[in-house]
Order: structure tokens, then sequence, then C-alpha cells
């Protein structure tokens, strides 16, 4: 690893920092419109042609791993295109979504994030998120996880072309999944 | 604390469509709730095609009771409690997968996928060769049966046979998951907990009163395909006047099948608490996305002109959900009085179309689930519900099921007995009231006759 970062030049390193910055602040913005409620501006940030998908886990053995979770085609929390995610996003607006009216408080918190791979067009990104909710007066929800993203590359920013979303869950803790990840 | 029959009958009152709120929240009622149904009744606990080759097991939940169904090697399914035979530990931790033998991790004492004891540690050098092997197997479930793929469990080897605890109504129930194909369980079984008494979450499946204004915004077009069957049909709204948000407008609830005077239901009662609930197949309010298999002759003959007609919510007594949009099982497994764990089972026809899968999948998670545009509203209805009954003040008043109360002639045919009306409150009513029987610990033979729908409700 270090001798790879001595061998490539100062410039390139400070290419790559630029990017992880853009693609950090990418996401703040993101996290803040979702934390903002302004779902019709996080929206935009999907390609039309996006994937949105959050797998169900199950507690399986170590020699199980590769089927922990659930592939496209098989059931999922979350599976759905960008017409479903602007359904749920007019859904949301409509003043009758009683599950989010009172709204829920929340505080996406990303870190950890990593560009995998770069093909010049489109970025893979892994992120770490922490979505902290409340409702009413005491209920209180964590979700932990990972996404994996594909970033198509924009004038001057990106948008999601794939999203998936991995808790560190099996039995979901909470009684709904009403907000975004 | 024991309740004597006298009590319980005070609990539920068929008459009037009241039940006691201390049902949701009383931890006595609970325990025996425990005793008395959990541990008597039969309850889902998978689909063979989740356990499809030898050492496939799934871990299933009966009462308190964590049960291993496991697919043997000669084809056959056997179902046993997940507890080690020597000091109790679970000998599987894992929720699903394949064994070739479960191994308990405390002591090591080793069990076949058939649940006998093979091996324990030191069995000559410690024990002296001393224990009886054949007599520590893992214990087996009282009686486990197969209906048409549907495997259930109980835990009283007294129990009457399964088809006869289905009745016809429990088996109309599953028929229509079962003959629409030839049906597999999609991997991926959905689990959340929702902060609610059981009985809420049972009692809310044959709740057609609800989706209008709890799932007004998932109705909303472009939320959802259209579910009114009939898009030409003349749906007059029902009346909302006096109904007003927090703001004091009005409620403007969009046009739509599941509203409206033409919503025809028919209520079906079974012995046991059995029922199912909904719309007719000619009704308004029946939405189907793939019904092509109500036109096979076999469903026809398989289901009779009654059962035809009939395209409401089954509950299987006590917690096991057939949905009837897509099919779909969910189970409403008590935790605590007031905890529940959600899970959804969803089912595809093998001989699908790979498009027509794809969809089906899609819709499911769309729909139903902790992230389904519908069901993410339930939830809080429910934890509300359960929790206002705890204050003092509060548990005094009567739930209230009375709507229809003293209308609903029962008719008795073709072996199902049935109420037929608009939109109301029998299928939860009987649910309860079923449930007031079973709380008495009558013998199975004086319960039959007591969940034995009579004339009128
Ligand atoms: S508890 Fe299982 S081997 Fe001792
Ligand atoms: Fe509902």
């Amino acid at each position: 690893m270090s001798n790879h970062s001595q061998m490539i030049s100062r410039d390139e390193r400070i290419a790559a920092m630029l990017l992880h910055y853009e693609v950090e602040r990418f996401y703040y913005d993101e996290a803040a419109l979702l934390d903002a409620h302004r779902y019709d501006e996080w929206l935009a940030l999907f390609t039309d042609d996006a994937h949105y998908f959050m797998p169900i886990r199950r507690t399986r053995t170590q020699r199980e791993m590769d089927k922990e979770f659930t592939k496209p085609g098989e059931m999922a929390f979350f599976n759905d295109d960008k017409i479903l995610l602007a359904g749920r996003v007019a859904k949301l607006k409509t003043g009758r979504s009683w599950a989010e009216d009172p709204p829920s408080r929340t505080r996406h918190l990303i870190t950890n994030v990593r560009i995998v791979k770069d093909d010049g067009r489109t970025l893979e990104v892994e992120s770490n998120f922490h979505v902290y909710r409340t409702r009413l007066n005491s209920e209180e929800t964590s979700w932990i996880g990972l996404r994996r993203d594909l970033l198509r590359r924009t004038d001057g920013s990106f948008q999601i072309a794939d999203r998936k979303i991995y808790l560190e869950q099996t039995v979901l803790l909470s009684r709904n999944l009403s907000n975004f990840f | 604390m024991s309740f004597d029959t006298r009590q319980i009958d005070d609990l539920v009152s068929l008459e009037r469509g009241e039940v006691d709120r201390r049902i949701y929240t009383d931890p006595a009622i609970f325990e025996l709730e425990m005793e008395r149904i959990f541990a008597r009744s039969w309850l889902f606990l998978c689909h063979e095609s989740q356990i499809a080759e030898p050492g496939d097991f799934f871990q299933a939940v009966m009462g308190r009771d964590n049960v291993l169904v496991v697919r043997q090697k000669d084809g056959s399914i056997k179902a046993m409690l997940n507890t080690c035979a020597h000091r109790g530990n679970a000998v599987c931790r894992a929720e699903e997968g394949n064994a070739k033998s479960f191994l308990c991790t405390y002591h090591g004492w080793s069990y076949g996928i058939d649940g006998r004891l093979n091996g324990v540690p030191g069995h000559n050098t410690f024990y002296k060769g001393n224990l009886d092997k054949s007599r520590h197997g893992l214990a087996p479930v009282a009686q486990v049966a197969n209906y048409r793929g549907f495997i259930f469990g109980t835990h009283d080897a007294a129990a009457p046979p399964l088809e006869e605890f289905l009745g016809a109504t429990g088996r109309l129930g599953l028929d229509t998951i079962a003959l629409r194909g030839d049906m597999e369980v999609v991997p991926g079984i959905q689990k959340f907990v929702i902060e609610c008494n059981w009985k809420i979450a049972v009692d809310n499946l044959f709740d057609w009163y609800h989706p209008q204004i709890t799932h007004a915004s998932a109705f909303q077009p472009s939320v959802l395909p259209s579910t009114n069957r009939l898009e030409n049909a003349p749906v007059e709204k029902i009346d909302l006047s006096g109904v007003n948000m927090q703001s004091g407008a009005g409620l403007d609830l969009p046009g739509n099948g599941i509203i409206g005077t033409k919503f025809d239901q028919v209520v079906v009662l079974g012995e046991y608490g059995h029922a199912i609930g909904g719309p007719t197949t000619s009704s308004t309010g029946y939405f189907e996305f793939d019904p092509s298999w109500r036109e096979n002759p076999r469903t026809k003959t398989a289901l009779g002109p009654v059962g035809c007609k009939v395209g409401g919510h089954p509950n299987i007594f006590p917690t096991t959900w057939a949905t009837v949009t897509q099919p779909q099982i969910s189970l409403r497994i008590p935790r605590d009085p007031t905890h529940t764990e959600i899970w959804w089972f969803t089912f595809v026809d093998r001989n699908m179309p790979r498009e027509m899968r794809d969809f089906m999948v899609t819709m499911a998670c769309r729909i139903f689930g902790p992230a389904g545009v519908l069901e993410q509203d339930d939830g809080e209805n429910w934890a509300q519900a359960t929790a206002q009954t705890r204050g003092i003040a509060s548990r005094r008043i009567k739930h209230l099921l009375n709507m229809g109360i003293g209308r609903g002639k029962i008719i008795k045919e073709g072996g199902l007995a049935r109420i037929e009306s608009l939109t109301s409150e029998y299928g939860q009513l009987w649910t309860y009231y079923s449930w007031a029987q079973w709380m008495k610990g009558l013998s199975w033979e004086e319960l039959k006759q007591a969940t034995t729908p009579g004339d009128c409700i």
C-alpha cells in the first residue's frame, strides 16, 4: 500500500482527495435534504434508471454467509425503481401519510466513505450510515449499516444509479421503514 | 392469577360487540394465552418449498418455543424443539440453512437432523456408558402435518387432525394460495417488531373499514397501481360529514374501489375461530394482481359456489393470515403482551413467467412489510391502540366491534357459514369470541361446540 502510494504522483493524490471531497459533499448534501424532509430534491439525485434495494438479512452459520443477504429477484425490504421512489415521495406529500405525521425526526450520519472503483463515468462507493430516528415522545430507532452506491458523473456532480442498503439487523427492530436511507 | 370461565365471558361480549381492554396488556392473560391457545392450537411453521433438500431447516416459533423444521433424508418433514436435552441450550442458532447435524455448543451433544442424539462427548469416559442416548433426543413437536404444502405443528398430542382443525373455512383460506399453481416461497422472510398486542394485529386483517383512512396516502394515484378492478364501476363515496382533519379541513379521500357503498362483503365464520372477511369477488373492493386462477375449473370445483365468491382475508386461528391481492402469509407472533413480531412469507407459482414473478416480488415488497406503502402506516395505530389500554381510566372503556351487530344473519350453505353485508366487524368479533372460548381451557369437543356459528351475530 505505502509502496503504491509512493509510486503515484502528488498530483494524482490531490486529484483523488478532491474526488473524495466531492463525493463526501454530495452525501452530506443528500443527508441534509432527507433530514429536512426535502424529498423532491432528494428524488432528483437519482437517475431515471435507478434501483434502490435493501435486502433481507438472515442469521446463518459462517459456512453459509454467501446466503446471508437476499439478492435482487428475491424478497427485500426495499426493491424500488425511480417510479416507485417517486410514489413514496408523492405519498409523503399527501398530508395523509400518518406514519410521518407528526413527522419523524431523523439525522443521517454518513461516514467511512470509500471510492472502491472508478471507470471515469461511474464510481462505485461504499459508505457507512447511522440513521437515527425518534417518533412521538418515546420511540427511538437506530439503523446502522452499509450503503453501496453506483454514482454516475453528471456535470459537476453525481447521480445515484444504484443503491444497495445493508442493515445490521435481521429481524427489523422497528415497526416500519417510513424513512429513506 | 387465574381466570374462571365467568370472568373470561366478561371479557368479550358477542351480543354487544365489546371487548375488555385488559386483554391487550394484562400479563396474566398473556400467560394464559400461551398455555391455552399457543400450546394447543395448530400453528403454521413454514411451507415445504422452504426446506426442499435433506437437512434444510427453518426455525419457527410456537408460542415461546423455538422449533426446528427439518427436511429428512426420506423426504419427510420433522419438527423438534430447539433445546438441548442436556441443559437447554439452543442446538441451532441460525434462522435457516442446511445442516448435516445439530451440535450443541455448550458441552457438545450432537444430534442428527432427525433429532436423534448421536454423540455425547465423554460418553464412555465420564458417563461410563450409563446415559441412554435413545432417551435424550431433541423433543419432537407433538404433531406435525402438511396441508397442501403448508406445514403446521401443535404441542397438543390430543389435538384433532390438522384438516379437521382447519375445517372448511381454514382449508378455503389456505386453498386461496395453494390453488394458484405450483406454489413456492420466494427466499427472504420479512420479519419485524411492532409494539402492539398480537390480537390488535390479528383483528386488523379483517378490518376493511380502516384502509380508506389509514392507507389514504397509499391509495393516492401514482403511489400504487390502481386497486380498483372495476375501473368504471360507479363508486359512491361513503358519508364523511363531520369528518375533519386536525387543521379543520374536511378529510378528502381518493376515489377508489376500497371506498363506497358498492363494497359488498362476505364474512365466513369457522369453528375454532377461523374466519375470512372482506369483499366478494364481484365487489368494487376486490382486487388481485393475477386472478386468472379463479377461472380454472379445478378452482371452481375445489372452492365450490360459495367459496368462489370469497375475495377477503382468511385467518387461520390464531395468527396465520393469508392475503388476497397476491399470495402471502403473514404471521403475527406474540412476543410479550405489547410486542408482536410480523413475519411475511411471499408465494409465487413456480411456472410463472419470469416477468410476472419479478412483478409479484416487487409488489410484495412495495405493499406490505415494514416499508410497504400500506403497512408502514398500520404499526403506529396498533402501537397507540395498545398503549392507550394501559391507563386505568382508558382501560375501562370497551373496544367496539359492533358495526352491523344484530344484523348479521348467518347463512349455512356448502359447508360454510357466512354473513353477507357491507363493511362490518363480524370477522373481528368472531375472532375475539372464539379467543374467549379457547381461554376457558375447554376440551377439544367442547371448544368445537362453543365455536360453531349460530344463526345471527
Ligand atoms: S446443554 Fe447441550 S450439551 Fe450441555
Ligand atoms: Fe392496514
